[in-house]
Parts: C-alpha cells; sequence; structure tokens
C-alpha cells in the first residue's frame, strides 16, 4: 500500500513531494547530496554540467536546484543567468555548492541569480536548513 | 459628716446642733441648685425659641449663638452582630486569598522549573540532533568515499576518485598522488599544485618519505613545518596489505575550512586502506 494514500486516507497530513535539481560534474559530490537528502520529501533528479542542468531545468520544472560552480561545457554561474532569463525558469531558486567561499566567488552567484550558496564539503544541516529555506518550508 | 461639729460640745446637744446646721446648709445647696437649673432651663427655652425662629425662617440669618450643626448622621444601625460577621467573613477570605497567592507562587516556581527543564531537554535534544547528524554525515561521507573507490575501474578513474574525495570530502583542492615502487616515491597525479613543487616533496628525509616508510599517516601539528612543507596539512599512506604503495600528500585546506575534524580523519583512514589497492589491483586490469 501507497504510505502517502494510506495517510491521506487516515485523514493525515502528508506533505507535498518537492522536486530538486543536483547539478555537479562530480559522481562523489552528487552521490554525497543524495545520501543527505536521502529520506527527505524530495523527489532528485541529475544533470552532470550546466548545460545538461538547464536542460533538465525546462524539461523538469524543479522547485529547487543545487548548482555546482565549476563544470565542462558551462559554469554554474553562467547556467543560473540561462535559468533567469527564461520565464519557465526564472522563478526557481538556485542554490550555488562552491569550494570557492570567498567573498568575490559569493558576490559572483548573487550577481548570477542565485538565490543562495553553500560550501564544499557539505555540511548536512546547513545544506537541509538552507533548501527548506528557499523552499519556504 | 464631720463639717461643723464641735467634737467639745456634750453628744445630745452637740448631734442636734450639728443636724440643725446641716439641715440648714442642705436647705441652701438645694436652693443654690434650685436656682441654676431654673436659669438653665430658662436659657435653653431662650435658646430654644430661637431656633425655632431660624428654621421657620430660611432666609433669617443663623443666630450667633447658634451651635455648628450636629455631624451626618451614621448609617442606619446593623442589626446587632453583624459586623462582627463581617469581620470574620473578610478575614476568611483574606486568608483564602493570602492561601491562593502562596498557591500561585508556588505554581509560578513550579512551572519556571518545568520551563527550565524543558529547555535544558531541548538543548540536550538539539545537541543530540547536531551530532546525529554530525555521525550521519561522517557514514554518508564513508559509505561515499568506499563506494567510489571500489567503483573505480582502473588507475586514472582511481586517481580521478581520489581527487574528488580530496576536493569534496576532505575540503582541499591542493594534493598529490604518489605511487611507491621498490621504496622510491614516483608523482603520478597533481591538482592545484606544481609537479615540480609536489615533487620535491618526495625526498627520503621528508614527512612524504617517511609516511610511506613506516605507513603512518602524517599530519601538520601546527608546530613549526620542515622547509617546503609549510602548505603541507596531511601525508596519507596507501596500504595494500601490509605494503604501502603510494601516498597521497593534501596540502592547503580551503580557505573556510578551518581544519581537520574527526570525519576527515575517518576519511584519511579509508583512504588508506582502499585507495592503495583501487590504484593498485586497477593497473593490470588495463593492462590486459
Amino acid at each position: 500500500m501507497d504510505p502517502r494514500q494510506d495517510a491521506q486516507d487516515r485523514g493525515g497530513y502528508v506533505m507535498e513531494r518537492k522536486k530538486i535539481l543536483l547539478v555537479d560534474d562530480s559522481s562523489t559530490v552528487r552521490l554525497m547530496e543524495r545520501m543527505i537528502l536521502a529520506r527527505q520529501p524530495y523527489d532528485l533528479v541529475e544533470a552532470r554540467d550546466g548545460q545538461e542542468g538547464v536542460e533538465k531545468a525546462r524539461a523538469e520544472k524543479p522547485d529547487l536546484i543545487l548548482m555546482d560552480v565549476v563544470m565542462p561545457r558551462m559554469t554554474g554561474f553562467e547556467a543560473c543567468k540561462k535559468l533567469r532569463e527564461a520565464d519557465e525558469t526564472k522563478a526557481i531558486p538556485v542554490i550555488m555548492v562552491t569550494t570557492r567561499g570567498e567573498l568575490d566567488s559569493v558576490e559572483t552567484g548573487y550577481a548570477a541569480g542565485c538565490s543562495d550558496y553553500v560550501t564544499k564539503p557539505i555540511s548536512g544541516i546547513e545544506l537541509l536548513t538552507k533548501i527548506r529555506s528557499c523552499l519556504g518550508e | 459628716m464631720s463639717d461643723g461639729i464641735r467634737p467639745t460640745q456634750p453628744e445630745p446637744f452637740a448631734a442636734a446642733i450639728a443636724a440643725t446646721a446641716a439641715a440648714g446648709r442642705h436647705g441652701r445647696d438645694l436652693q443654690s441648685v434650685n436656682e441654676r437649673l431654673r436659669n438653665l432651663i430658662s436659657s435653653l427655652r431662650t435658646e430654644q425659641t430661637r431656633l425655632e425662629e431660624w428654621r421657620t425662617s430660611p432666609t433669617a440669618t443663623p443666630p450667633a449663638a447658634t451651635p455648628p450643626p450636629p455631624p451626618a448622621a451614621p448609617p442606619p444601625a446593623a442589626p446587632p452582630g453583624s459586623s462582627d460577621q463581617d469581620r470574620r467573613r473578610l478575614e476568611a477570605e483574606l486568608a483564602l486569598a493570602h492561601e491562593a497567592a502562596a498557591h500561585a507562587r508556588e505554581e509560578r516556581e513550579r512551572l519556571r522549573a518545568q520551563l527550565s527543564e524543558l529547555e535544558q531537554e531541548n538543548r540536550r535534544l538539539c545537541d543530540q540532533f547536531v551530532e546525529t547528524q554530525e555521525q550521519v554525515l561522517e557514514l554518508a561521507q564513508r559509505f561515499v568515499a568506499l563506494s567510489r573507490l571500489n567503483g573505480a575501474r582502473d588507475r586514472t578513474e582511481g586517481l580521478e576518485v581520489v581527487q574528488e574525495v580530496v576536493i569534496n570530502l576532505i575540503g582541499s583542492e591542493e594534493l598529490a598522488v604518489f605511487a611507491r615502487e621498490e621504496g622510491a616515491l614516483t608523482l603520478l597525479h597533481t591538482f592545484g599544485v606544481s609537479a615540480d613543487r609536489a615533487g620535491r616533496l618526495a625526498g627520503a628525509s621528508g614527512a612524504l618519505a617517511r609516511a610511506a616508510r613506516e605507513g603512518e599517516p602524517f599530519v601538520a601539528s601546527g608546530d613549526a613545518a620542515a622547509p617546503g612543507e609549510e602548505d603541507l596539512t596531511a601525508c596519507i599512506p596507501l596500504r595494500c596489505g601490509a605494503q604501502v604503495v603510494g601516498v597521497i600528500a593534501v596540502f592547503r585546506l580551503l580557505g573556510h575550512k578551518p581544519g581537520l575534524s574527526a570525519s576527515d580523519h575517518a576519511v584519511f583512514d579509508l583512504l588508506a586502506d582502499h585507495a592503495g589497492a583501487a590504484l593498485r589491483l586497477s593497473k593490470p586490469a588495463r593492462a590486459a
């Protein structure tokens, strides 16, 4: 039996599952993000570079995007700008995942239109807190 | 009784004289009293007449000799004994109020203590939650590192995995990987540092060679480093069974990372135990 349907049948509240797009060229990072977000009410979709991330964002209409900065074909900043230019994706919150915690990198990210950022190595609590904040949970 | 009595007189005569004198004096006293009463009554009647005249004529000025009006009449007298009952009732109510106030104070103190306990419990649970999350993250890091290392199909992929683990799980974008063959260290791969800079570490007396020789990781302690090793954070020997087959040199950590944590040491241990095997075992597979 579907646990969500079962909960609804019992009159309980079921949190709507949100969709998150993970964009990173590193399989290690994507796996780590999957591990952190496991058992959370999120459906996860993956992309391996910025360009694929933009395409997946248009196709999947995720509720939030976790975007790496340094990637082949298209960087995270470029992908974020592309997303902000398109009507269908401009409202999707983007959290940049960067190894560069310095101020200039953060400023560049915000100028590109990102909503927030986290630094690598990823802290599980920090990532979950920022995701929930961006999703208004 | 002895007034006017002359003790020297004979008894019967003296008593008669004394009784006559007393009677006369009493009579004069009574007359005086009567006179004064009559005067008083006359004066009262006069005063009464004047008061009645003043009352019947409101416009008339009050007589000069009129005394001030009497004070306001007291409220109707309570039934006999009611003031005592009221007092007892009020005392009982006051006692009840005191009791209620004392109870409220006790309740407030109890609630304060309970709130304090709940705050402590909340803090304890928060700390426990954070600790659990850190343990979960550490386990996740181990799982990810192990999964990626075991999934490497050849040396190139193994080196990529080592690099990803160091960058994304340890938090350093400067590393070098050396192979150890017949006691000599050979540079295999670098990221974020030049080959020259990495190669200078391979001297026989440095921390890198010591880690390779002894099979024990080197972690910079913050004490004065040897020349050329100022930026070195850690050297991790890569074991394959009892043999050390390589070493990973980790240079500077990312700027926002304050230092190595327990989970970083756990990842170092995991790299030491599994990265060497991944590099060694994958080599003949690609050659084949």
